[in-house]
C-alpha cells in the first residue's frame, strides 16, 4: 500500500481539527461525516469494485444502529453490540444477497430499494421496540469494562481510529485475491468466470463485507450520537450514500472519504439555499456522472498529471 | 368484497399506466427510468395549473398537459440519457434518480407542499350494481387504460415506428448503420413515455390529491409491476398492474394497512425468485 505524502499530511492535519474547534455542532457533524465515510467504504466493495448497484446500504446501517440501541437499552454490555450488529447484518445480507445477486442491474436496484423500504417500514411500525417515527433516545454510550470516550472530541478520535482500520482493511482486501476477483467481476462477468473466478460468490462476499462496514458504523452511530430515527436510514439516505460514492470517485478509497465528508458538510454550509439545495444537488450529481465519471478523486489525479507533465 | 375488487382494479390501472410508460422507454433503450413517478407528479401539477389555477376547461388542460409532457420527455432524454449512451446502465439509473430529486424539489418550490385536488374529466352519478359502487372516474380510468393499451399495441407491433424501436433496442450501432434515425426514435419513445406518465398523473390527482412527493412510491410501483409482468411485456404490464392493485387493496383490508407499500416488494421478490423473467416473459435483447 503506497501512501502519497500529500494524503499523509492531510490525514495528520485532520487529527488537529478539534484543537481549533470547540465541542458542539461542528465536531458532531464531522463525527457523522466519518461514520458516513465508513459506510461508503463498505458500499465501495459492492458498487465501486464489484460493479453491483446497491440501495440497501442505508438499511444495513440502520439494522446495525437499531440492533445496538435495542441491545444496550435492554441492559446488555456495550462490548457485545458490535458482534451482535455484525451478525445481524451478515444474516440480512445473506437473505437479500443469495436470491438476488444473480440479477441484472435494474432488478438488483429495485430489489435492494425494496429491501430498504421493508426494513424502514418495520422500524416505523414496530413501535414498542423501535420507537416508531420518533426514534430512540438516550442510548447508552460506548463503554468497555467501564472505560469509554467522554464528550464529542474523544468520540472524534475514536471514530477516526475506526475509519483508519476500515481504510487499512479495504486497502488490504483490494490487493488480495478476493479484491482482484471483484475488479474482474466488474469488468466482465463472463471473462471472470472464464478465468476461474466464482462471480456469484465474489459478489456475495463483497455484499457481506459492505454490510458489515455499514452494520459496525451503525453500531458506532447509535452509541456515539446516542439518538437514532428511521429518517437517518431511509431510501433517501441510500441514494445519498450512493451519491457520495460517485461524487467522491467509485473504486477509490480516498474518493469515498472525500465524497462522504463533502456531501455531509455541504448541505449544512448551503443551508441558506433552502429547497434549492436539493435541486442543485440533483443537477450536480448528473453533472459529475456526465462530466467526471471518476468523481472528485479522478479530477485531482488528472490535475496532478497535467501539472507534472511538461507544458 | 366486490367493492374491494373494483377499488383494487382502479388502483391497479394507474400502476399499469406507469408501467406502460416505463415500457415505452425500456423497449427502445433498455434503460429503466427511475424518475417515472416524478414525471407523473409533474403531469398532475401541470393539469392542476391549467384546470384549477387558470380555470381552463378540463379537456384543454388535458391537451396542454400531454403536449407539455411530451416536451418534458425530450428534454429529460437530452439531459439524463443522451450524454451517457454506451456507458454502464447503472449510471443512467443514477442520473434518472437525480433528475427525480430535481423535479420533486422544483415542484415543491413552484407549487408548495400542500396536497391539491384536480377535478375529474367526467361527471355523473356513480353506477350501483349488486351493492358495488363504481364511480364515473373509475370507469373513465379503465376506459383510458384500455384505449392506451390498444394504441400502444398497434404502435409497437403494426407500425413502422414499432420496428424502428425494436431495431434500436437490439443494436444501436447496427440500427444507425442501416439508416434508422436512432436519435429521433429514442426522442419519440421518451416523449411518449413521459406523456403516458402525465396521463397517469391526471388520473391519480382526482382520487388521491396531488402533492410534490407523490411520485416516489408510484414510480416504484410501476417498476414492481414491470418486474411482475416481465420488463417490456405489454400484456404483462397491464395484468401485473391490476394484480398489484388487487394485492394491495386486499392486503390493506385483511392483513395490515401499515405495510401497504411492503406487499408490492414482497410480491416482487417472490416473483423474481420463482419466475426470474417475470410471469409473462421479458422483452429483452440484451445478451446475458
Amino acid at each position: 500500500m503506497k501512501i502519497s505524502p500529500a494524503l499523509a499530511i492531510a490525514a495528520l492535519a485532520s487529527l488537529a481539527i478539534p484543537l481549533f474547534t470547540p465541542e458542539g455542532y461542528v465536531i458532531q457533524l464531522l463525527n457523522i461525516a466519518i461514520l458516513n465515510a465508513i459506510v461508503v467504504l463498505g458500499l465501495n466493495y459492492v458498487t465501486g469494485w464489484t460493479g453491483q448497484i446497491n440501495f440497501g446500504q442505508a438499511a444495513f446501517y440502520g439494522l446495525g444502529a437499531y440492533t445496538t440501541a435495542i441491545a444496550t437499552k435492554a441492559g446488555l454490555p456495550w462490548i457485545v453490540t458490535p458482534f451482535l450488529s455484525a451478525v445481524m447484518v451478515v444474516l440480512a445480507s445473506l437473505i437479500l444477497g443469495l436470491p438476488t445477486l444473480r440479477l441484472r442491474t435494474h432488478y438488483l436496484a429495485m430489489t435492494t430499494i425494496g429491501f430498504g423500504e421493508i426494513v424502514r417500514l418495520i422500524i416505523v411500525h414496530w413501535e414498542p421496540v423501535t420507537g416508531g417515527t420518533s426514534g430512540l433516545r438516550a442510548i447508552p454510550g460506548i463503554s468497555v469494562f467501564g472505560f469509554g470516550p467522554q464528550g464529542q472530541i474523544q468520540h472524534f478520535y475514536l471514530l477516526m481510529a475506526a475509519l483508519a482500520i476500515a481504510v487499512v482493511v479495504a486497502a488490504r482486501i483490494r490487493h488480495s485475491t478476493l479484491g482482484r476477483a471483484m475488479i474482474a467481476t466488474k469488468d466482465s462477468e463472463i471473462g471472470a468466470e472464464q478465468s476461474g473466478v466464482d462471480t456469484v460468490r465474489t459478489k456475495l462476499f463483497a455484499f457481506m463485507i459492505g454490510a458489515v462496514y455499514a452494520g459496525l458504523a451503525g453500531c458506532l452511530y447509535a452509541s456515539s450520537i446516542r439518538f437514532i430515527s428511521p429518517d437517518s436510514f431511509s431510501g433517501t439516505q441510500a441514494v445519498l450514500l450512493m451519491t457520495m460514492l460517485i461524487v467522491g470517485g467509485m473504486g477509490s478509497i480516498v474518493g469515498c472519504i472525500v465524497g462522504a465528508v463533502t456531501l455531509t458538510i455541504l448541505p449544512e454550509v448551503l443551508r441558506f439555499l433552502g429547497q434549492w439545495y436539493l435541486v442543485l444537488y440533483g443537477l450536480g450529481v448528473i453533472a459529475v456522472i456526465v462530466l467526471a465519471p471518476g468523481g472528485l478523486a479522478s479530477v485531482a489525479s488528472v490535475a496532478r498529471l497535467r501539472w507534472a507533465s511538461p507544458r | 368484497m366486490g367493492q374491494l375488487v373494483v377499488n383494487g382494479l382502479a388502483l391497479g390501472s394507474i400502476y399499469a399506466l406507469v408501467a406502460l410508460g416505463l415500457l415505452m422507454i425500456f423497449n427502445t433503450v433498455q434503460i429503466v427510468n427511475f424518475a417515472q413517478g416524478q414525471l407523473l407528479m409533474l403531469g398532475a401539477f401541470i393539469g392542476i395549473s391549467g384546470a384549477v389555477t387558470h380555470e381552463l376547461p378540463i379537456a384543454t388542460a388535458w391537451a396542454i398537459t400531454m403536449a407539455a409532457m411530451a416536451l418534458v420527455g425530450i428534454v429529460f432524454m437530452a439531459l439524463v440519457y443522451f450524454p451517457l449512451r454506451g456507458r454502464p446502465p447503472f449510471l443512467v439509473i443514477l442520473t434518472t434518480i437525480a433528475m427525480g430529486i430535481v423535479l420533486e424539489n422544483l415542484a415543491l418550490i413552484i407549487w408548495g407542499p400542500l396536497p391539491v385536488s384536480l377535478p375529474s374529466p367526467v361527471r355523473g352519478a356513480p353506477l350501483r350494481f349488486l351493492g358495488v359502487v363504481v364511480s364515473m372516474h373509475q370507469l373513465f380510468t379503465f376506459a383510458t387504460l384500455a384505449a392506451i393499451l390498444l394504441l400502444q399495441y398497434i404502435l409497437l407491433t403494426k407500425t413502422r415506428f414499432g420496428i424502428l424501436m425494436q431495431a434500436t433496442a437490439q443494436d444501436l450501432h447496427t440500427a444507425r448503420l442501416v439508416g434508422i434515425p436512432v436519435s429521433r426514435t429514442i426522442a419519440v419513445a421518451f416523449a411518449f413515455g413521459a406523456m403516458l406518465s402525465g396521463i397517469a398523473g391526471l388520473l391519480v390527482a382526482p382520487i388521491f390529491l396531488a402533492e410534490p412527493t407523490m411520485g416516489g412510491s408510484l414510480g416504484l410501483k410501476g417498476f414492481v409491476v414491470s418486474v411482475i409482468g416481465g420488463f417490456g411485456n405489454l400484456p404483462g404490464a397491464v395484468i401485473g398492474g391490476l394484480f398489484l392493485g388487487l394485492i394491495e387493496t386486499f392486503g390493506a383490508r385483511y392483513i395490515s394497512s401499515n405495510f401497504r407499500d411492503a406487499y408490492a416488494f414482497i410480491v416482487m421478490i417472490g416473483v423474481r425468485v420463482a419466475w426470474p423473467r417475470g410471469l409473462f416473459g421479458e422483452n429483452s435483447s440484451a445478451k446475458v
